[in-house]
């Protein structure tokens, strides 16, 4: 006879082991079990083993092998490459221009973060209607999000060239008398890619935003308006604290995007000018593909991957801790 | 019965995949009828469009037969960062135009070409070699950078061609006082913002020391040393005397030519490629003078090149090499280089007529520059030789050239060009 294992039931719990006759079973056994008992494909079980697959392939094992090039002096033009230890995150602290690359993308980070949200929360709250053309105006609003990073950087560069559309509009207009150099300085470069990215982040925003708008229920609205409440006291009272899992998502969401951005950057303003506006993720290309220092730019991609994730848990911690206590 | 139809279907389906990969490999061999296609890098600028590459790449695949190419047109004009990606991914190019070997070579990566029959065509055969060897055909020159200028803003404002430092900064004091703006810089693209300094180092410091790149190289001479400083003080006042255009670091490249060539500004230091950008209609208002010296001195910053690499692990070495020998000598392609590239050729018992080309009178009078006894150096940054700068400094070079936009600081700037110099050479 053998011993039965199972810990012992505290009282008044319901018995879902699977025995005959015990609360929580099927006459057949659970789901997985076939009916003699053995253990039977599903259909489940192979896409979350697909999936694990995928990501092992294309998330865990780059990363691993970023990991292991890192603490080489791997070149991308040499056939065999040493071991050189912790050499390579040394030298990260002694880099400048690695320095000012995180400076300039936490800076962007931050401040198109903002910019995204007051714009998509501002646009999700004038576009909270069901009628047709407010349907048409969300579609163009998401716009920016469905382009390529590549193609909004050609976009904007013809926008904002010393002869583009930007400073031609202006200038039409009589806003200006001369053209405004939105690329030719290091901060007009830098506000304008904040501005192109707060654009293009604003369309992920103002959907998430959107959604949550339409989750909240109207007979709150209407209670607050019968006990006198105004419009901008319902949305500080009701709007605001009930759209905190949206901006959790929307946070996070423009956090990410904006520490790893490379394309966007790389074609509207290659970095320049004097790599004012160079991020991160672009420093990392030009440190493997121009300086051939592979091993030293799989450590600046560690590095990024390390403080990207910590501000991201931190953010969303923070903001979580913010839903529960609203 | 369900489950075998479905297996059989999949096995099916992965060996139509399986069969489908296995032709594709065969486009990319020696196929049976001898042909072999080989992989080309090229770029695409104003002037080197995509007409031209077809037209080129056509023309010499009739003079080598069993060679089709399959072009690769580079993102930017960066190719060696390019060719270096496609490198770490497998998919090094088995042609690749325009490239500086000696980011390639030492890895052996590039076969060099044989230096009997370089020797035999070429004016220059060892002008861009690399350890003594010759990986990329030097079927033509360039002047990096030439003084363009408009002549009729030069008429209007009293001002005369330039021969010393002193006499430009004259002649840009005159078109400012006459509403003119001075100088044009595409100072948005790094390179071109970097052209003053290019023209001011090889003129003042090169000009007088042509080994001073090499010395760089050895340690004993730097970039923070007294004679560059005073050359690249030299821009700075150019800047901080506003002959640039207003926000000259705002301008792309393509939009500098358009400026330059419809009459906003008066002077362009750019390669000598933008000859082939002068336009047609009044092409005879334009002239060029070299780099201005102190003492007015000639010295000519110089690079040879204008064709391609081959790579060492190309299918057909042979018939790769068969390629770039056709291209590089193909009289049609040269034809087009001289007239849409501004090239000066470099080929042996050649002379321009011997192309049929047409040319303006300010190419000609450039190329008299090539032609003439004078001092030519290299010109510092885009030469391929054994002087080229270190991986990754010809990037550190165009940044300071932008940053001393906005920084008075030329020590500061030399001092850590030198660092990332001594870095770059390490690594």
């Amino acid at each position: 006879m053998a011993l039965d294992h199972r810990p012992a039931r505290p009282p008044g719990t319901p018995d879902n082991s699977g025995g005959p006759g015990t609360a929580g079973s099927s006459r057949r056994g659970p789901a997985w079990l076939s009916a003699t008992g053995r253990r039977r494909p599903n259909g489940l079980a192979v896409i979350a083993g697909v999936a694990a697959l995928l990501y092992a392939g294309f998330i865990l094992l780059p990363l691993g092998l970023s990991l292991a090039s890192s603490l080489t002096d791997e070149n991308p033009l040499k056939a065999e490459s040493s071991f050189v230890g912790l050499d390579n995150y040394q030298h990260l602290f002694r880099d400048g221009r690695l320095l000012h690359s995180l400076a300039f993308t936490f800076a962007l980070a931050a401040v198109v973060t903002l910019a995204a949200n007051a714009v998509g929360l501002g646009l999700a709250v004038l576009l909270d209607r069901s009628s047709l053309p407010y349907r048409l105006m969300r579609t163009l609003a998401f716009l920016p999000q469905v382009l390529s990073g590549v193609i909004v950087g050609f976009i904007w560069r013809s926008v904002l060239t010393q002869n583009g559309l930007a400073n031609a509009l202006l200038m039409d207009a009589g806003i200006i008398r001369e053209p405004i150099g939105w690329l030719g300085t290091p901060f007009m470069a830098s506000l304008s890619i904040a501005i192109v990215m707060a654009w293009v982040l604003s369309g992920f925003t103002t959907v998430v935003y959107l959604a949550a708008l339409q989750a909240v229920p109207r007979d709150l609205y209407e209670a607050a308006t019968v006990d006198g409440a105004g419009a901008a006291r319902r949305f500080r009272s009701i709007t605001f604290p009930l759209l905190a899992p949206a901006t959790t998502i929307n946070v996070t969401i423009c956090l990410i995007t904006v520490l790893k951005l490379y394309d966007v950057i790389t074609v509207v303003t290659g970095g320049g000018p004097a790599s004012s506006t160079e991020s991160t993720a672009l420093y990392i290309v030009k440190v493997a593909f121009t300086q051939n220092q592979f091993g030293y730019s799989s450590a600046v991609a560690v590095l990024l991957l390390v403080v990207s994730t910590g501000v991201s848990l931190l953010v969303t911690s923070l903001l979580r801790r913010r839903e529960v206590s609203l | 019965m369900r489950r075998k139809f479905f297996i059989a279907a999949g096995t099916a389906l992965a060996l139509t995949a399986l069969t489908a990969c296995g032709g594709g490999d065969d486009d990319n061999a020696s196929s049976g009828g001898g042909t072999t296609t080989l992989t080309y890098l090229t770029f695409e600028t104003p002037s080197l469009t995509s007409t031209f590459w077809n037209g080129s790449i056509a023309a010499a695949e009739k003079d080598v037969p069993g060679v089709k190419i399959k072009r690769i047109t580079a993102p930017s004009t960066d190719r060696d960062g390019y060719a270096k990606q496609l490198q770490a991914s497998g998919q090094f190019p088995d042609l690749l135009q325009s490239i500086s070997p000696n980011n390639f070579a030492p890895a052996g990566l590039l076969k060099p070409f044989d230096d009997q029959w370089v020797d035999a065509n070429f004016l220059l055969p060892k002008g861009n070699a690399v350890g003594g060897k010759v990986y990329i055909p030097p079927t033509n020159s360039q002047v990096i950078p030439l003084v363009f200028y408009n002549k009729k803003l030069f008429a209007k404002a009293g001002a005369e061609v330039p021969k010393t430092w002193a006499e430009f900064m004259t002649a840009c004091a005159r078109l400012k006082a006459s509403g003119t703006t001075p100088l044009e810089l595409g100072g948005a693209d790094p390179f071109a913002a970097s052209m003053p300094l290019v023209g001011l180092i090889s003129a003042d410091v090169l000009g007088k020391n042509p080994a001073w790149i090499t010395q760089r190289i050895a340690g004993t001479t730097h970039f923070a040393d007294p004679d560059v400083q005073a050359s690249v003080q030299k821009y700075r006042d150019l800047i901080k005397a506003g002959y640039f255009q207003k926000n000259a670091l705002s301008v792309k490249y393509d939009d500098s030519i358009k400026d330059f060539t419809k009459g906003n500004t008066a002077m362009y230091p750019m390669g000598s490629w933008l000859l082939g950008s002068l336009p047609k209609e009044n092409v005879d208002d334009f002239g060029t003078f070299p780099w201005p010296t102190d003492d007015g001195s000639v010295v000519i910053p110089f690079s040879v090149g204008g064709s391609m690499a081959v790579s060492a692990k190309a299918p057909d070495v042979t018939k790769a090499i068969a390629f770039a020998k056709a291209w590089s000598l193909n009289p049609d392609n040269l034809k087009l280089l001289i007239e849409t590239d501004g090239a000066f050729p470099m080929i042996k018992g050649k002379g321009l007529s011997d192309y049929g080309v047409t040319v303006s009178k300010a190419f000609t009078d450039s190329y008299a520059l090539v032609t003439n006894k004078n001092t030519k150096v290299d010109a510092i940054g885009w030469v391929t030789n054994d002087n080229a700068l270190p991986p990754g400094l010809n990037d550190e070079f165009y940044s300071m050239a932008q940053a001393l936009f906005t920084k008075d600081d030329v020590a500061g700037a030399l001092k850590s060009l030198d660092e990332k110099f001594d870095a770059a050479a390490k690594s």
